[in-house]
């Protein structure tokens, strides 16, 4: 059916972009081993051996034990927070009806498209009027209510493809809306929640102007604004802060690696349903 | 079970369920979503309409803040950038997206899963560790000049982020670079639920891969790329992270754009009425453009 | 999609102006905590009459923000606060260290913030410090400087840099609100090596100056080295260059107080700057690298020259060794009279929230006494007020030129402060004009305008002030 030629062109093209998306981060990688003395920032073989030592240096000189820490809890709460909230609001827009659902749906959708800069500025205001800034709470509470908007909005588009029949059939079991959700709905929908999960994930982790904005001390500072204070302290020291960069990218490309098949599975299962 | 009868029961009233139970399992979430997000714009769009540097009272400012955005050239300036940088960040990563998505579909491809891991990579990387990695790249001896100099192009060699004309397409790039994988994505997914019939039969009418991509993939990818189109949109509009890490608005001030001025006017400068209105006029521009995005591409479908 | 689309879009329709209602509600009710001016500080005052003894202040975490991230300050900084510690068991010192671009973009967050750091270092001048204490947020050191006779241990211009009138709108009179650790003045550094190579006297006066940079370039060398990506270096290149011209006027105008900037000695340093990027004096793209990545490059003997703050010489020492020189801008005739730009180092300021403005004022006496002195000699770092160990320098080291160099700058009260002082807005102007005048893109004159527009229409702000209130005594 295909010839061979579009099938060496399809390679072709297909290599060239797997080249351009992989260069800064290879970039990244061979500075982060380099010496801390070489003026290189660009591609190179490490001279005289893998230096280890730069991620010890960086990890020690950034704190970023503790933004790590920081991160991780953040994340964890927004992404528990926004899971639960948005699968109850979701299953109600998705297979209740009842007056102003609609409205209040639309509402939800709106927020995908407020930008965070539209709401930082009262924000900071608010929470420091509430003794909150500096907290956690400033960072879980606001990035919740924003991954909100796309939770409720995917979730719902699941609920409304899921099987009536299947709703129907637990009904006439004699499940109520609440047992239909949890031991039906729920477990079926583990693709959809588990884009909604790694897409929330990926947002808190990577938040920086929240987080700037909340946060002035260290101790809850998560790592892009650890790193983005890093790089003003180290500008200069390339491998340093490249092997800060790999510390902080780690633990997200792992979390990728690991579950990007369903990630791509939920949203071709999402995307079906549409 | 999917006679006719029982769908329209089913529309008419939750299953056995009294209809306020819903408000119940919506209460959760909308309180919050309410309070930190919803409460806040309001606040945002009451602040435009003042003065206000943050400490001492505010004073009423009228429609002042505003007309600023249309009269100063240093708020005019943002918003021009900002419509130039969507060419980066969300035409380009479409186009490309379409026509990788469009040659995966056509010949079946060993190793997708590595290409797709590979492809969608920038996505994942937080942006400030991507502004950190093109930081170095677009230094004025960083890989890009490097590249250019070895392959005898030296003259165009230059230093990308400090160069007036040049700082805002090489800021540009970054987004191309993050949004395509994203787009990719979404249209290979979208491409595989095109019925191959359609292929075939397309092929049957002798039909070249460019007539086959805008006869069938293209029509069939509607839906996915007003998605696309819709989430670069946003997300180029809002690219505070990768501004603030590379050039912090500079060269001068050829880079600023609406979501770095609202942080340096409401936080750095004591403009916080100013701040807030261009919050306000960024939400409008992107609301524009998302309706403009949804009526252009997915209002052709009925 | 689940719905019929009629039936949606007929939904739609009713939704939108429900939507509207919800959203005017919701206006109805916004209101800003804050902006009813409740969230001010009234300037608060110490009470101190005696000298504290952090001592007897209890437990203690006193939480410091600085920008000392150099190896020469930030070493000098780390033995100090090591020893204040050692000195008061009961004290814990936290510090923060940022850059100095990213302490000057979130210290007004920190310091409005629920938790203010008690010591920060706060830039001088309109943008940062003034507007600092317009919103009450520096505590005003007097009494302390009374107490620890900090009044005798600076020259009054120095101690004039950090103060502001009592209602927060002058800068340079009133009240004192910082007392600073170093001195700073930008500097010649040059590579002895590389100038040998290119047969090249360091120069002694500004003509051999200006010639040695195209016997450089002929010769093949890059002859100054500078990287403006951060934007602020510029600012100290062409300080310098002004200075050459019209160094009284110019201070008189950061002052307020001056002819403004609209004048040739500003058009005629502008020129030179953009001629020095034309001839490739200063590299090419210097927008786009790095100050530190410039720095680097310089130590690793790409460049002639350096023109910086004396700030950088502990790391530049530590990469070149005796290769490394250091000399003030040569003035116009040999043996002349030097000038630069500089002062000293950022303030160190307490906050008026503060807890323990006690334990923070003798943190600040003890960073700066004699003592102190003599630790950031032994580290490379400039005191403001040389001490014992400054005279046991070698004056033929590159740490003994830049104290010479220094002493003959005070004494000739050569120094001229940091052009960003002059208005609340007048770094992002000048940063950005300055950036414009090396990519060529903004002629010497528009260049004068713009600043001049910032500055004018500041200055008439200030005397529209001024005459609304009658100015308070100036301090003799």
């Amino acid at each position: 059916m295909t010839t061979r030629l579009e099938r060496t062109v399809t390679y072709g093209i297909l290599a060239l972009f797997s080249v351009i998306a992989l260069t800064p981060v290879i970039g990244i990688l061979s500075t982060a081993f380099d010496s801390q003395d070489s003026l290189d920032t660009g591609f190179s073989l490490p001279e005289g051996g893998l230096h280890w030592s730069n991620f010890a240096d960086a990890w020690n000189r950034g704190h970023f034990g503790t933004y790590l820490g920081n991160s991780v809890l953040v994340t964890a709460a927004v992404v528990a927070a926004t899971t639960v909230l948005a699968v109850l609001a979701a299953y109600a827009f998705g297979v209740m009806r009842f007056p102003g659902s609609t409205v209040l749906f639309y509402l939800f959708v709106i927020g995908l498209t407020l930008p965070q800069e539209a709401l930082v500025v009262p924000l900071y205001f608010d929470l420091r009027y509430a003794e909150l800034t500096d907290t956690y709470w400033a960072l879980i509470l606001p990035q919740t209510a924003q991954s909100l908007a796309f939770g409720v909005f995917w979730m719902r588009t699941y609920f409304r493809g899921s099987a009536r029949s299947v709703i129907e059939a637990a009904r006439i079991d004699g499940a109520n809306t609440w047992t239909t959700l949890w031991r039906v709905l729920v477990p079926m929908g583990r693709p959809a929640i588990s884009t909604m999960v790694v897409i929330t994930f990926m947002w808190t982790w990577n938040e920086f102007l929240m987080a700037l904005v909340m946060v002035s001390d260290e101790a809850h500072r998560t790592v892009p604004l650890g790193l983005a204070f890093f790089q003003g302290q180290h500008s200069s020291d390339a491998a340093l802060l490249a092997a800060a960069s790999v510390l902080i990218a780690l633990p997200v490309v792992v979390v990728y690696v690991a579950l990007q098949r369903r990630f791509i599975e939920g949203m071709l299962g999402g995307a079906v349903k549409e | 079970m999917k006679n006719p009868l029982s769908a329209a029961a089913y529309r008419r009233r939750a299953p056995g369920e009294p209809r306020a139970i819903g408000y119940l399992y919506i209460l959760p979430a909308l309180v919050l979503y309410a309070a930190f997000l919803l409460y806040p714009f309001g606040q945002s769009v009451w602040l435009s309409f003042v003065h206000w540097d943050g400490l001492t009272v505010a004073t009423p400012a009228g429609f002042d803040n505003y007309r600023d955005l249309f009269t100063d050239p240093a708020l005019r300036a943002p918003f021009a950038h900002a419509l130039l940088l969507l060419v980066f960040y969300s035409a380009l990563p479409v186009a490309i997206g379409l026509l990788l998505a469009a040659l995966m579909s056509r010949a079946r491809v060993r190793g997708m899963t590595f290409f797709r891991t590979v492809l969608f990579l920038p996505q994942v990387l937080a942006l400030i560790v991507v502004g950190v990695a093109w930081r170095s790249i677009l230094a004025p001896d960083g890989l890009l000049n490097d590249t250019l100099h070895a392959v005898g192009l030296g003259s165009l060699a230059r230093p990308w982020l400090g160069d007036y004309d040049w700082a805002l397409p090489a800021v540009g790039i970054v987004g191309t670079w993050v949004g395509t994988g994203l787009c990719m994505v979404l249209f290979l997914a979208g491409a595989q639920r095109i019925p191959r019939e359609l292929y075939e039969a397309a092929r049957m009418d002798g039909a070249g891969p460019v007539r086959e991509f805008f006869s069938v993939t293209l029509p069939g990818l509607r839906p996915q790329i007003a998605v696309a189109l819709t989430l670069t949109i946003v997300a180029g509009l809002r690219n505070f992270d990768l501004i603030y890490i590379t050039t912090s608005g500079g060269p001068g001030n050829s880079t600023s754009v609406p979501a770095y001025e609202v942080y340096h006017r409401a936080f750095e400068t004591n403009q916080v009425g100013s701040a807030a209105a261009v919050g306000v006029a960024l939400t409008v521009l992107i609301f524009v453009l998302t309706v403009t995005v949804s009526r252009l591409v997915e209002g052709r479908r009925s | 999609m689940g719905f019929p689309s009629t039936g949606s879009r007929r939904v739609r329709r009713r939704a939108v102006p429900i939507l509207l209602t919800a959203g005017l509600a919701l206006l109805a009710t916004a209101c800003v905590p804050g902006t009813d001016g409740s969230q001010a500080y009234g300037p608060g005052n110490g009470p101190a009459v005696a000298v504290p003894d952090p001592a007897k202040a209890g437990k203690v975490t006193l939480t410091v923000w600085d920008q000392e991230i150099r190896g020469g300050t930030n070493g000098e900084l780390q033995q100090l606060n090591k020893e204040f510690e050692r000195k008061y068991p009961n004290v814990k010192i936290k510090r923060v260290a940022r850059s100095f671009n990213d302490l000057k973009t979130t210290l007004k967050l920190a310091l409005s913030g629920n938790n203010p750091p008690d010591v920060v270092q706060a830039n001088q001048g309109y943008p940062d410090m003034v507007s600092f204490v317009q919103a009450g947020l520096l505590a005003p050191l007097d009494n302390y400087a009374g107490v620890y006779a900090w009044n005798t241990r600076y020259p009054n211009t120095l101690l004039n840099l950090n103060r502001v009138s009592a209602d927060g709108t002058d800068f340079g009179t009133g009240r004192l609100y910082g007392i600073s650790q170093t001195g700073e003045y930008i500097g010649v550094y040059y590579n002895k090596d590389v100038l040998a190579k290119a047969g090249v006297k360091p120069p002694k006066t500004w003509g051999e100056f200006t010639a040695s940079l195209s016997r450089l370039k002929d010769r093949g060398k890059l002859p100054i080295q500078f990287g403006n990506l951060d934007k602020y270096p510029a600012i100290h290149t062409f300080g310098v260059l002004q200075d050459q011209l019209a160094a009284a006027e110019v201070r008189d105008t950061v002052l307020g107080r001056g002819t403004g900037f609209d004048t040739t000695a500003t058009k005629d340093a502008a020129a030179t700057l953009a001629d020095w990027t034309k001839r490739g004096y200063l590299p090419k793209g210097s927008n786009g690298l790095g100050y530190d990545d410039a720095a680097k490059k310089f130590s690793s003997g790409d460049g002639g020259y350096l023109l910086t703050g004396t700030w950088l010489l502990a790391d530049l020492k530590k990469a070149m060794g005796d290769k490394l020189g250091l000399m003030t801008p040569p003035p116009a005739s040999a043996g002349g009279a030097p000038v630069t730009t500089g002062g000293q180092g950022l303030a160190w300021s307490i906050t008026s929230r503060s807890r323990h403005p006690e334990v923070a004022a003798a943190y600040l006496d003890f960073i700066t006494n004699k003592h102190a002195a003599d630790v950031m000699t032994e580290h490379g770092v400039l005191p403001a007020v040389p001490g014992a160990a400054a005279e046991r320098v070698d004056p033929d080291t590159v740490d003994g030129q830049m104290i010479a160099g220094w002493k003959r700058l005070s004494a000739a009260d050569g120094l001229v402060p940091y052009l960003d002082y002059s208005s609340p807005t007048f770094f992002d102007t000048i940063t950005a004009a300055l950036q414009g005048v090396i990519s060529g893109k903004t002629s010497p004159e528009k260049f004068a305008a713009t600043l001049q527009q910032d500055y004018g229409a500041f200055m008439k702000k200030q005397r529209e002030r001024h005459a609304a209130t009658p100015a308070p005594a100036e301090p003799k």
